[in-house]
């Protein structure tokens, strides 16, 4: 029993670590909180519903391609939309992210409808058993594929001349723009791969759970604290705070009931914001 | 299909707009409706709308009201509340104060319905909705709210007495509840029979509204061997909880859930996963009762299927009666006084609608029963009480579906 319960918490959390890695990420490096995460997780979630309807594309597949759609739109309502607030208050950028989330949910719902729909596999309920404790196929695919996700992401800002500009971006505006890094383009790359990352954790949102067009808001809240727990400014951040999130949840919900998950999130949250401020990996400020 | 649901879409949102700003005729009488066409509730409040209209066109056709010797129109007044209880209670105060609707026909879920059925109380105005069960819009005393969908607590009666009629009879039940005042009513009211009928209740646990992970929940019921789970929530909810119950490998004797199994996203969201889910209604196609606006069930499922391109559910039915009452309460009272009227509904005698005869209790909620509906073959059937399809009892495993 408890082996399941840790089980489930594990696997929940690889996908929650993926939700947050493109909220900490945009969050990190151009401190904006972007309400419209949970939106382009939603967005990547129909795109692979999409292409599996009609293309009959398997969602394994096809999170490559919702990836790279993805980036371009956030790519360029970065470009056009929200490189207009860089540097304004964080009122003034919470207010846009705000409304860009409204105009992307009432969109897809005028368009898809609210009906839910889901991706059905053919391994949908496929499961395999070790030591009396089941384990879903789908969960352990879309876990796995979280973490290579999480891993290509590390490689990328740690070892390439991208990922390095990205980060001096963060640490120093002025000292990147000195160094020839074209800060523009960095910030409109870096939304681009945030959203991206939302839309890959869509694909696999959509292969477990049903999605909907309103599915967004809860996503983004559970990415916002994700990010916080784990800390800001590290790559390994998000990861640390989904899995602790997933566990701490599991084994939350079953002692407690599953009503209490979210008092249970928030709970988490404010405990790590009273005992470690900048998350349990965030550095001293 | 998918341009066709979007002409659906911006007709209703014209006909919103169209009714909103339609000049007052002389001999209409003005049913006023704040429901949800957008936000979380507006899957199931299409539904309502739908039906209302339906109800509404047909009628008119018939030649209307007759009050007095004169024959009236109905006519919707629609508002979008976007599935916002506040909004609702506001919007059906704009209906009585601004565009002086006669009676009220109410919203979709029992969330929404208590802050609009007290706006109604306030200004005396009944209001009848087939959207909303909870006992906690009945047992505030008020006068003016009836409802058609039974009471939550009596939901999964029927369900309960089909298990005690199985052989071996289970003892073990699980019953899991999202944490709104409708699924509350329903949970709370399915463990005080299940204990009545000699059950052991081996796992009650509410869930938080919206939620997407049961693994916990599934383990635990798996754990404790319940032998049936009655499960009370929403269409995303139940989508969610079979799909985890496969992928855990929970396989009980019966699954059964209030919302989704009778709607058709459900079905074609699991696909073949759907087969042998349990469900609960207080209304069901199969059924046949003679109509005073439709010859009877059957008639109004297949003009309702022809005009809408949807099989009609226990929502729609309710919907049509709703206005089915009214017709016959001011035919009733022969007068527009909304006091006259109100009496008349709270009066209604056996009244013969395709959702079925219809009298109200003391505290405005009709007098019904649920039915017990299964999924043979892809589609919706009545099992219990018995209607010509055999119940599949053990439900079998995942893998031999």
């Amino acid at each position: 029993m408890l082996t399941q319960i840790l089980i489930n918490g594990i696997l929940k959390g690889g996908l929650y670590a993926l939700m947050a890695m493109g909220m900490s990420l945009i969050w990190g490096v151009m401190n904006i909180i972007n309400i419209a995460h949970g939106s382009f997780i939603m967005l990547g979630a129909y795109t692979t519903y999409w292409f599996f309807t009609l293309y009959g594309m398997d969602p394994f597949v096809s999170i490559l391609l919702s990836m790279v759609l993805i980036f371009f739109l956030g790519f360029f309502i970065q470009k056009y939309i929200i490189n207009f607030v860089i540097g304004a208050s964080l009122f003034i950028t919470l207010l846009l992210a705000f409304g860009i989330e409204i105009l992307i949910n009432n969109l897809a719902l005028l368009f898809w409808t609210a009906d839910v729909k889901s991706v059905q596999v053919t391994y949908g309920g496929a499961n395999t058993e070790i030591l009396g404790a089941v384990i879903p196929t789908v969960r352990l695919l879309a876990f796995l594929l979280a973490i290579a996700v999480s891993v290509i992401l590390f490689i990328i800002m740690n070892k390439t001349w991208l990922g390095r500009a990205i980060r001096s971006t963060a640490q120093d505006l002025e000292a990147a723009r000195l160094n020839g890094v074209n800060v523009g383009n960095i910030y409109s790359i870096t939304f681009g791969i945030g959203t991206a990352v939302a839309a890959a954790a869509g694909t696999l949102w959509a292969v477990i759970f049903p999605i909907s067009p309103t599915m967004g808001g809860h996503l983004t809240l559970k990415s916002f604290v994700v990010t916080i727990i784990g800390g800001l400014g590290t790559m390994m951040g998000p990861l640390v705070g989904g899995l602790s999130l997933g566990i701490v949840e599991s084994l939350g919900t079953n002692w407690f009931g599953s009503t209490f998950e979210n008092l249970i999130s928030f709970t988490i949250l404010v405990l790590v914001l009273i005992f470690k401020p900048n998350g349990i990996l965030g550095k001293k400020e | 299909m998918f341009s066709r649901k979007l002409l659906l879409m911006l007709t209703s949102f014209l006909l919103v707009f169209a009714f909103s700003f339609s000049a007052y005729a002389e001999n209409v009488i003005k049913l006023g409706c704040a429901i949800s066409f957008t936000g979380s509730k507006s899957r199931t409040g299409k539904l309502y709308v739908d039906s209302y209209k339906f109800a509404v066109d047909k009628v008119n056709e018939m030649g209307g009201v007759n009050v007095n010797g004169k024959n009236y129109k109905f006519e919707l007044v629609f508002y979008d509340d976007k599935s916002d209880p506040t909004e609702s209670a506001r919007l059906v105060e704009k209906l009585i104060t601004v565009d002086k609707v006669d009676f009220l026909l109410g919203p979709y879920s029992s969330g929404i319905t208590i802050p609009s059925s007290i706006v109604a109380r306030r200004y005396r105005i009944p209001m009848i909705e087939g959207g909303g069960a909870s006992s906690k819009i009945f047992d505030k005393g008020n006068k003016y709210i009836f409802g058609t969908l039974p009471r939550a607590g009596d939901y999964f009666r029927s369900t309960l007495e089909f298990l005690t009629k199985q052989d071996p009879r289970p003892e073990k039940i699980a019953i899991l509840y999202a944490d709104d005042k409708f699924d509350v009513s329903v949970g709370e009211g399915a463990k005080a029979i299940a204990e009545e009928m000699g059950f052991e209740v081996v796992e009650f646990e509410k869930y938080s509204e919206g939620a997407s992970d049961f693994t916990s929940a599934i383990t635990k019921a798996k754990k404790a061997g319940a032998e049936a789970t009655l499960v009370a929530g929403h269409t995303e909810e139940a989508i969610n909880f079979i799909q985890q119950s496969k992928e855990l490998n929970y396989s009980p004797n019966l699954l059964a859930l209030t919302v989704g199994p009778s709607e058709a996203d459900f079905r074609k969201a699991l696909g073949k996963d759907a087969n042998y889910i349990y469900g609960v209604a207080s209304w069901s196609a199969e059924m046949n009762f003679e109509g005073t606006l439709f010859e009877d069930t059957q008639a109004f499922v297949k003009q309702f299927t022809d005009k809408f391109g949807y099989d009609p559910d226990y929502h729609n039915a309710s919907g049509v009666a709703d206005v089915a009452i009214y017709k016959d309460a001011v035919e009733r009272a022969n007068s527009l006084d909304p006091q006259k009227v109100r009496d008349a509904v709270a009066a209604t005698s056996g009244l013969k609608t395709i959702y079925g005869p219809v009298d109200f209790m003391d505290n405005g909620q009709i007098i019904g029963s649920s039915v017990v509906l299964q999924i043979l073959d892809g589609k919706v059937r009545q099992v219990y009480p018995a209607s010509g399809y055999d119940a599949v009892y053990p439900m079998p495993e995942w893998d031999k579906r």
